[in-house]
């Protein structure tokens, strides 16, 4: 099992990946990519199982991210991972493809509702 | 014009999304006090909102909570070296959430820009500054309506 977290900061690709393991999720394989337009290239090379995705990154945000790659025929697991979550973003996301948005500040347990199906 | 930050949201509020944000990035244990602040010398880390209210979240720490902050979120044991980059990581990741929190109280629909660090831009008289503080340290969320830009008055070139 592959995951791919992009995000720009460091720190919160780290925290993502930490809660990924506090979730139980400790020996899946994990990718990291900076920004929207380098998870484009990483998921290309890596074909993960899932991607968690921040929204608001330079060069490329998540969401544009997303809907390039359904442009481009990927079906790939995405779920989004950031700092808001308010209604609009949510149907945005929704509607671009995305599984969940998950709001930061989360917990593991909201990592094992929103995972849980998609990594079964 | 919007109505101002005042009306909008109390300290109360913010304190409740900052404890929140606490909890769940600096570690299940950590409490932040209500109270105390404001920050006169400290390192500072906002970001925008842009909507029906436009303006800045801003977290400002002072100089002894930084390290302690970074290392608090990152699980660093105390031997281990902080690099800089990972402090001002740390302040962006949280003035960037507090922001995304706070946006969600606020009328919308309204766009978050990108954390930043450095010296915030000077509130005007639309701001809300809350103070708190963490394991001692002081800080403080400020809530600050945009400032208006300086008017710029184009000079007209004359050719001779």
């Amino acid at each position: 099992m592959k995951i791919l977290v992009a995000d720009d900061s460091r720190v919160m690709r780290q925290i993502v990946i930490r809660t990924l393991r506090q979730a139980g999720w400790d020996d899946v394989d994990v990718v990291e990519a900076v920004d929207g337009a380098d998870a484009l290239v990483k998921i290309a090379e890596e074909d993960p199982d899932l991607v968690l995705s921040d929204w608001n990154m330079p060069e490329m945000t998540g969401i544009d991210c997303l809907r390039e790659l359904r442009a481009r025929g990927s079906a790939v697991p995405f779920g989004f991972v950031t700092s808001e979550g308010s209604p609009e973003m949510r149907e945005t996301a929704a509607e671009a493809g995305a599984l969940f948005l998950i709001a930061k500040p989360f917990t593991a347990d909201t990592f094992r509702d929103q995972l849980g199906s998609v990594l079964a | 014009m919007s109505a101002p930050i005042a009306t909008l949201l109390d300290d109360e509020t913010v304190n409740a999304v900052a404890a929140e944000v606490w909890s769940a990035l600096v570690g299940e244990d950590e409490v932040l006090v209500p109270g105390d602040g404001p920050v006169a010398d400290g390192r500072s880390a906002w970001v925008g909102v842009e909507g029906p209210w436009s303006g800045l979240v801003v977290l400002t720490c002072s100089a002894s909570a930084t390290d302690d902050l970074t290392r608090a979120v990152l699980q660093l044991a105390p031997a281990e070296e902080l690099a800089d980059e990972d402090v001002d990581d740390v302040l962006r990741e949280l003035a960037n959430i507090l922001g995304g929190n706070v946006k969600s109280l606020l009328p919308g629909p309204s766009t978050l820009g990108l954390p930043q660090t450095g010296t915030p831009p000077q509130p005007g008289t639309d701001v809300r500054p809350v103070g708190a503080t963490w394991r001692g340290h002081p800080l403080t969320i400020t809530v600050q309506g945009a400032t208006e830009a300086p008017v710029h008055h184009p000079t007209t070139e004359v050719t001779p």
